[in-house]
């Protein structure tokens, strides 16, 4: 059942065994989970069934350090949160990725297969070659190879407010509230307990929610506000007796043009790194270093992917940036909505500009670019903190300070070597690597950042090291749990959403035995 | 002059093929005992005029080897051909103990940088031969 917030009685109380907050990947999928049997959940969601302006400045907050979209453009507030417009790039983590977590990969695997259709995924195999075709297969790597093959599965992408609304409607024991902000987190007198969540409308009205469990599923970034806003009791924010929470933020530094490859033209190798249809899903091949390799050399894991080389879809419209004015002109959802979408859009099709673009000099034959994302050691001096500005609802907004992995350009060149290394000897093409210092073009100047948020409320089972324990829990308060990837200790080179739904199964399947 | 990547990717446009590739087409008579020399050796090289460049730049970095007789011998004894003579050699074969010999060079990372290219050794050496 939907309610709108703003239309109960003022002083609303809202009773429920388990209260969660935030309607978005990591709220939504635990909702649908939990519920069932006498099991009363609330779910209490910022915004509505769509964007609204005034409910998305609420994520208004200051960027320092290196550049980052800004923080009200990034993540959407309304049902299904930033699902609304994610790229849909799905891949769990494996074995190596997980060796700082407090659990390994088969803990996970079987909430990975069930996050497989929730995401709606057409197949349950991340295996590159059985994703290889006559017109795109990977690169055959013999034994010993330093790099390995790796793949993404695209989801269409699931909107996750739109494909599980009528789920949310029909659930027993659900209610989903709207326009129902997380305003303050009420504590016992020792902190070690929650008592109850102050909630509040934009229209004025508020009101209390109270359960025996409380889940913040607000996001990489509002996780960690949450907490330090928390701070009536516990002066520093809850959970954060060892000043951790808002530390280690991190995400995937994006390299769209790293280096350049020449090819044989049309070589079915380069065109599996890049993304296309097999079957009826949307995949994208990988090259990363193989497993020994990067213990051999530590180096971080990374993904390069291939494109065709050109002022093209892939590359020119792919990294749209609207003028400002253009951008002023429009809603900044419908902004963002284009920023996000035509790309995609025009990739997957066959239009006039693909077609232009492939036929004509912008599209070299045998020439192609390659994409470089990586993960690193978390850094505890990349951060979320709060600034003194207050939001609509009178909440200090955050402040990021993105720090980038200190060995980034040096690891991209080792992996571009290797990369270079394996086409060479395979016969396949040549690579060249852009730097400033030989080609005159510094691949730095166009980073970007993955748009995943990682690492504020990081996991781990000493609270002097994480702020949630292995069950998501926080360190000393009995009753709040934390889901989304605020609580990753470490990343990869993966897109997060799969395994935030994979922890959100996880928690569910710990909160069902906890209620009994 | 800084680049933007506009200005890399419209003269990648401009650069379809590396000289690297062999040329597998005409050229020295197949097994004429002739001397494995220098312009046998750039006879190979499928595009001679790009190589050039990539060849002043190795020659460059590596002056010990700025001389086509040190790139000569050194190119042979990468091959193991030992008298230099390419007696009962073909062009064909001749290409394809260079193809083995540059990939297995990739394979080892015996790799060199020119102008951002990472290039195996020996076919740097050869685009230094052609400048
Ligand atoms: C452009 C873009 C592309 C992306 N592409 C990919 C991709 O290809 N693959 C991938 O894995 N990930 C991708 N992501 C990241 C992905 O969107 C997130 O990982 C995912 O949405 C996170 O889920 P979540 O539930 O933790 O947070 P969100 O989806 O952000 O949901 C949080 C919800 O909490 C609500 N909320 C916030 N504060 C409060 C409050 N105080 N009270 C009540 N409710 C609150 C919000 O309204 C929102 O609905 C992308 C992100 C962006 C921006």
């Amino acid at each position: 059942m939907f309610v709108d917030a703003r239309t109960l009685p003022p002083k609303f109380i809202i009773d429920a065994d388990v209260c969660i907050v935030g309607a978005g990947a990591a709220g939504i999928t635990l909702a649908r989970d939990l519920c069932g049997g006498t099991r009363k959940i609330a779910l209490l969601e910022s915004g509505n069934f769509d964007f609204d302006a005034d409910t998305q400045k609420l994520y208004a907050g200051e960027v320092v350090g290196h550049a980052y979209t800004p923080l009200d453009r990034d993540r959407l507030r309304y049902l299904g949160g930033t699902t609304n417009h994610w790229q849909g790039s799905c891949r769990p983590f494996d074995a190596l990725d997980l060796a700082d977590w407090p659990f390994g990969v088969d803990e996970l695997a079987p909430f990975y297969r069930q996050a497989d259709d929730i995401c709606q995924l057409s197949s349950h195999t991340f295996e590159p070659m059985d994703w290889s075709s006559e017109e795109a297969r990977p690169l055959e790597l013999g034994e010993g190879a330093s790099l390995k093959n790796g793949v993404f599965l695209y989801s269409p992408p699931t909107r996750f407010g739109t494909a599980y609304r009528n789920d949310l409607a029909a659930a027993a024991g659900l209610t989903v509230y709207l326009n129902a902000n997380l305003l303050q987190i009420d504590t016992d007198d020792a902190g070690t307990g929650v008592s109850g969540l102050q909630v509040a409308c934009l229209n004025g009205n508020r009101g209390r929610a109270r359960a025996r469990f409380y889940v913040l599923a607000a996001g990489g970034i509002e996780n960690a506000r949450l907490l330090l806003n928390a701070d009536q009791v516990q002066k520093s924010g809850l959970g954060n007796q060892y000043d951790l929470v808002g530390r280690y933020f991190m995400d995937h530094p994006f390299v769209p043009l790293a280096a350049t490859i020449v090819a044989h033209a049309a070589s079915p190798q380069m065109r599996f790194y890049d993304h296309h249809v097999v079957r009826g899903q949307i995949i994208e091949g990988y090259l990363s270093a193989s497993d020994e390799v990067r213990r051999k050399e530590k180096l971080p894991p990374f993904a390069i992917g291939i494109r065709p080389a050109g002022v093209n879809v892939n590359e020119g419209v792919g990294n749209l940036r609207l003028p400002p004015a253009l951008r002023n002109m429009m809603s900044e959802n419908i902004a963002n909505r284009l920023t996000y979408y035509l790309p995609r859009l025009l990739n997957r099709m066959e239009t006039p500009v693909t077609w232009i673009n492939d036929r004509l000099w912008l599209n070299p034959p045998g020439a192609y670019t390659t994409v470089y994302t990586c993960g690193a050691d978390p850094d505890p001096a990349s951060r979320v903190t709060l600034t003194n500005t207050l939001d609509a609802l009178g909440m200090r907004e955050t402040r990021l300070d993105w720090r980038l992995p200190a060995d980034l350009e040096r690891n991209m060149h080792r992996a571009h070597e290797l990369l270079a290394q394996e086409l060479g000897r395979s016969g396949t093409g040549r690579l060249r690597i852009e730097s400033s210092a030989t080609t005159g073009y510094d691949p730095m100047e166009d980073l970007g950042e993955g748009h995943h948020h990682m690492g504020t409320t990081r996991m781990h089972d000493d609270p002097r090291r994480g702020v949630v324990d292995a069950d998501s829990r926080v360190h000393g308060i009995g009753n709040l749990f934390i889901a989304g990837s605020s609580v990753f200790p470490s990343y990869a080179c993966d897109d997060p959403t799969m395994t935030i739904v994979a922890l959100a199964l996880r928690l569910s399947s710990h909160l069902k035995s906890a209620l009994g | 002059m800084r680049k933007t990547r506009r200005v890399v990717l419209a003269c990648l446009a401009c650069t379809p093929g590396l000289p690297l590739m062999l040329r597998a087409g005409s050229g020295f008579a197949t097994g004429d005992g002739g001397e494995l020399d220098a312009a046998m050796l750039r006879s190979l090289v499928a595009d001679p005029r790009r190589a050039r460049l990539l060849g002043y730049r190795y020659r460059a970095q590596f002056p010990a080897e700025d001389h086509p007789d040190v790139l000569t011998d050194l190119i042979r004894s990468s091959l193991g051909l030992p008298d230099g003579r390419v007696a009962a050699i073909t062009r064909a074969s001749l290409l394809s103990v260079l193809d083995a010999r540059v990939r297995s060079e990739f394979g080892v990372g015996n790799i060199v940088g020119v102008d951002g290219w990472l290039l195996a050794r020996t076919e740097a050496r050869l685009c230094a031969l052609c400048e």
